[in-house]
């Protein structure tokens, strides 16, 4: 039940709150600002100003009309490239590591701690020293310059995210439950349909958000490994930037921001609370 | 070649001397097509290869160029990641020494028939073209040519400080920059704080107190020069400068400074021929500033190169090799030439365009003359803040070493010119 | 599969057609798993070889011995990186702990507005490291923004120019990555506390223990086991920060946010010296193991513990 009481204490907690709300919101707003400014009005001014009127026109040319070099067409093909690379490759890897996380928390096998371990050290293997294997890796096997090539990459790097997370949810699961599932006579498969996979909404939720993110908004790799018109939208972003584009382009700039990111903003919005829930079996340990 | 090669010496020789096969049979068979990757996606850069795209569809070509947002690194992370795949684009934007040390991981196409039909060796600068022909044969073309130490007088700053003559030593840059100060103007210079433009400072310093210390030092690498005189006056001279601009620019590029520039807040830029088309692009005009040649200790033009070009890797297929060769014809082009250098505000890399028709700004006549009595007088050097005169590498440790003089206040010269010279010998 | 359970097999079958019929699931558990595992042993090995060869431009084979690694380590950048690496690390781990921590505790208190202040909490986490770094760019640079701000404001002896000081810039990238990844921490210390047992809580009270106290002494240590996973999650933001501080000082002013993952980066790729790179980036893996070992340790140490208990 809420607390209507206004204790001294209860204010204080409102205020500190309210300060830090503002803080975290504010790079939002100076960029929606900044998205309905024209780029004139933020080059004579500064970056964190009242659009004098609200310049729609910024939307326009950010969604159809900016030019990366010959293609004219704005951000609308990038979005199309990042959510066909994204979408694959979070779905696989989210279903990819919660059958590899049940195994290795629910089914236990020789070797399955080391190998678990080797996967989740993966997280600390920063990515610069994966881009040359990479290329080496996709030119054996012919799937340089495709999207299929980059959703390969992004799965099979995802997996250590996705066995993380499944694995530390699912040892929550108590053995009795498979155990009297197996006496039933019902197999690996079975068991992660029938009885595993309808309690895993919570931690699905929370690794397709974290791998939907960290996919999204990738740069490196999603530069690489494609050509021109397979760019994802987060290499249309830089082709915005005020160092790459000789002068600031700041209005178009935020404009285009605001709708690269709309995806993933969404995805948090309402995802927001089964993140928190999601993480409340997989964070206790 | 010396007897004692090695085979796979002999071999990246002997394949980066494949010439074109007959071309005249390959030009009127079959539809040339071109794969290109460049770093340029936007801004003056990006209109100017679109452009020539057009005219490469004009010509009856199918032009597939790939820009790589972002910098010179991505682009080459990309060019990378294509040759070790074994697929190259057909031509790639490369430049300097970078054109020898990348002509020796791929093969490259040898352009020697098609530059001596068109005559184009007679027309680009020695030096310059030294750079593209690494083993003696042709295998990268010059585009563009670009001055990096072009000093921009803001017309209204210069009424500001009521100065009407136009800086041609050091001595007078000072001075000039004095009066500004004296006359209201906090920061007299516009500069940004990119690590090119701090490399810039310095090699306009040190280029305009002597070009040949400056060839000595920093092109040949002269372990003297390094430790001489010119240079430790040099870094004296870039910290005035950079003591001249606002400490707030931090790492932003200098088109941020632009508006106050051109208002008068600031009055001087010292920067490369291409901010002739940012000013365009931002909507200033040719007349808001006037475009003479940086300062020379010696009063005679001090050209520091910064050339654009593309480089031609070998192909099987009939029709890259027939888009390689239009390309090349077009690249070698004088109309193309103007084209491009009046989209970017460079001047063509063909000495024999003549500037004065309609479209080219003063400050591109006024580079070309400049180009032309530098080369005269031997003071045409290589930029190093742009990469011409070493490799990525080297270049990069030497750039460390200016950016870090030039943001931190206490380092005093004599350090510097220690610090650059352990660069250079830690990266022999 | 030694689970005891697994030996149960069915009636009439024999044991080949059982691990016909069990091939799907063997493939879909070892494949993935092989193929990550597989992958990150090999990229890592192949780093290390890379290391002691000469290579630059592309991966050449050859042999210089600890060449790559001195040249590595008797540079400047190399130097000020790991400095800043160990403040950087700290400072960011530490600060975005407690921040995360104060905001979870915050929105424990059953406020109003719960909802939308998780929310605002958690976007930062959406947006991509180069859109933080440039936005932050832009707010911290005191020629255009809050400094400018609060000029045009009026308020002219406002200062906030640690963008462009060498000295405080590595704390723009703390300011910049707290933002982005403290929500993080806040959701999982905010499950942690919504976790704990009612009856603890309400036995502390009974007590007599006031709000503060009973934090302290009763709910946060239960925290603990959280907290180690948030620590581990926020170092490896704060190694592999690297999109974040390009975007937002370039390594700059001039080389003083200089960090391990950007030197790799330029080594490798702006450089064209493979083999240094390679270098950077096994010393990157070794400072990693220095920290992740101990964790690794201590852990296996209670797990020893809890087996034998």
């Amino acid at each position: 039940m809420r607390d209507r009481s206004f204790t001294p204490g209860r204010i204080l907690i409102y205020l500190v709150v309210t300060l830090f709300a503002a803080g975290y919101l504010a790079p939002l707003v100076v960029v929606v600002l900044n998205s309905l400014r024209t780029n004139e009005e933020i080059a004579q001014g500064s970056m964190i100003g009242w659009p004098q009127h609200l310049a729609w026109g910024n939307y326009a040319l950010a969604w159809s009309g900016f030019c990366v070099a010959e293609t004219c067409s704005g951000i609308r093909p990038y979005m199309l490239n990042s959510a066909l690379i994204t979408i694959p490759a979070t779905l696989v890897s989210t279903l990819l590591g919660a059958v590899a996380g049940y195994a290795v928390s629910l089914w236990r096998f020789r070797g399955d701690n080391w190998i678990y371990g080797i996967v989740t050290l993966g997280l600390f293997l920063p990515q610069q020293m994966r881009l040359l294997p990479w290329t080496i890796v996709l030119r054996d096997i012919g799937l340089i310059n495709t999207l299929t090539g980059l959703v390969l990459i992004h799965t099979i790097q995802g997996l250590s995210f996705t066995v993380l997370f499944c694995r530390n949810y699912y040892i929550a699961i108590p053995h009795e439950l498979i155990r009297a599932a197996r006496i039933d006579g019902a197999g690996f498969f079975r068991i992660f349909w029938r009885i595993i996979l309808p309690l895993s909404s919570p931690i699905l939720i929370v690794t397709v958000i974290w791998q939907f993110t960290h996919i999204w908004n990738e740069f490196l790799f999603g530069v690489t490994f494609t050509t021109g018109q397979q760019q994802p939208v987060t290499a249309a972003l830089i082709a915005l930037s005020a160092a790459v584009a000789d002068i600031p382009q700041h209005g178009v700039q935020s404009a285009a921001v605001i709708i690269a990111a709309l995806p993933t903003l969404l995805i948090y919005l309402f995802g927001g609370r089964y993140f928190v829930r999601g993480l409340t079996a997989g964070a206790v340990k | 070649m010396p007897i004692t090669t090695t085979r796979r010496r002999l071999l990246a020789g002997s394949a980066a001397a494949l010439a074109f096969p007959a071309f005249a049979r390959a030009q009127g068979a079959v539809k040339p097509r071109l794969t290109a990757i460049s770093q340029w996606s936007a801004g003056s850069d990006g209109a100017a290869i679109t452009a020539l795209g057009k005219k490469f569809e004009e010509k009856g070509g199918i032009w597939q160029h790939s820009p790589v947002p972002g910098f010179t690194t991505e682009m080459m992370n990309k060019l990378r990641a294509q040759i070790i795949a074994g697929d190259p684009p057909a031509c790639s934007q490369l430049k300097g020494p970078e054109i020898a040390a990348w002509s020796k991981i791929a093969p490259t196409v040898d352009l020697d028939a098609v530059v001596a039909a068109a005559g184009y060796e007679k027309v680009v600068a020695p030096d310059l073209a030294k750079l593209h022909k690494p083993a003696g044969k042709w295998i990268a073309l010059p585009l563009q040519i670009y001055s990096t130490n072009m000093l921009f007088l803001s017309k209204r700053g210069m009424d500001k400080a009521k100065a009407d003559k136009v800086p041609v030593t050091w001595a007078d840059f000072n001075a000039l920059a004095e009066k500004m100060k004296s006359a209201g103007m906090a920061y007299p210079i516009a500069n940004g704080g990119t690590r090119p433009d701090d490399g810039q400072k310095f090699e306009a310093s040190f280029a305009g107190i002597s070009p040949t210390a400056y060839r000595a030092a920093i092109m040949n690498l002269d372990k003297k020069a390094l430790q001489g005189p010119e240079i430790k006056a040099a870094f004296a001279q870039t910290r005035k400068i950079a003591d001249w601009c606002d400490p707030n620019v931090g790492a932003q590029p200098y088109a941020t400074n632009l508006k106050r520039f051109v208002d008068g807040d600031m009055g001087m830029l010292i920067m490369g021929g291409w901010a002739q088309g940012v000013l365009k692009n931002a909507g200033f005009k040719f007349d808001d500033y006037v475009i003479t040649p940086g300062p020379s200790d010696n009063s005679k033009p001090v050209f520091l190169l910064n050339a654009d070009a593309f480089i031609f890797w070998q192909r099987k297929e009939a029709d890259l090799q027939a888009g390689q060769m239009l390309m090349a014809q077009l690249v070698m082009d004088p109309a193309i030439q103007t084209m491009y250098s009046q989209i970017t505000g460079s001047i063509p890399v063909r000495t024999d365009v003549d500037l004065s028709g309609e479209g080219w700004s003063d400050g591109q006549r006024r580079t070309a003359a400049a180009l032309k009595d530098a080369v005269a007088s031997n003071q045409a050097v290589l930029s190093v803040a742009h990469n011409m005169a070493q490799e990525n590498g080297l270049t990069a440790a030497m750039i460390d070493v200016i950016t870090e003089y030039v943001k931190n206040k206490t380092i005093k010269p004599e350090e510097a010119v220690t610090r650059l010279a352990e660069a250079v010998e830690s990266s022999r | 599969m030694t689970n005891a359970a697994s030996t149960v097999t069915q009636p009439g079958r024999s044991a080949t057609s059982e691990a016909v019929r069990r091939l799907p699931e063997y493939l879909m558990i070892w494949v993935p798993l092989l193929l990550s595992a597989a992958h990150l042993i090999s990229f890592s090995i192949w780093t290390i070889w890379i290391s002691f060869t000469p290579s630059t431009l592309i991966p050449v084979s050859g042999w210089v011995g600890l060449r790559n690694y001195t040249a590595v380590l008797a540079s400047r950048n190399w130097q000020i990186a790991f400095d800043n690496l160990l403040l950087f690390g700290i400072a960011f781990v530490l600060l975005s702990l407690i921040t995360g921590l104060l905001l979870a505790i915050l929105l424990d208190q059953r406020i109003r507005g719960e909802n939308v202040l998780r929310t605002i909490f958690l976007y930062p986490l959406a947006v991509s490291f180069v859109v933080t770094g440039t936005v932050w760019s832009w707010l911290l640079n005191p020629g255009i923004g809050i400094e400018k701000l609060a000029h045009d404001l009026g308020w002219t002896a406002f200062h906030f120019d640690w963008l462009v000081n060498r000295d405080m810039a590595i704390w723009t990238i703390v300011i910049a990555a707290i933002w982005q990844s403290s929500g993080f921490a806040m959701a999982l210390f905010l499950a942690g506390l919504r976790s704990v047992d009612a009856d603890i809580i309400k036995a502390a009270q009974i007590d007599g223990a006031g709000p503060i106290r009973t934090y302290w002494r009763v709910i946060l240590p239960t925290l603990w086991p959280i907290t180690i996973t948030v620590v581990v999650i926020q170092l490896q933001f704060a190694i592999s920060a690297f999109d974040l501080v390009r975007a937002l000082t370039n390594g700059g002013p001039g080389i003083a946010t200089q960090l391990p993952a950007l030197v790799v980066y330029d080594l490798m790729f702006q450089r064209s010296q493979l083999g240094r790179g390679a270098a950077a980036a096994v010393l990157m893996l070794l400072i990693l193991l220095a920290v992740l070992l101990p964790y690794a340790a201590w852990r296996y140490v209670q797990r020893r513990q809890a087996n034998h208990a």
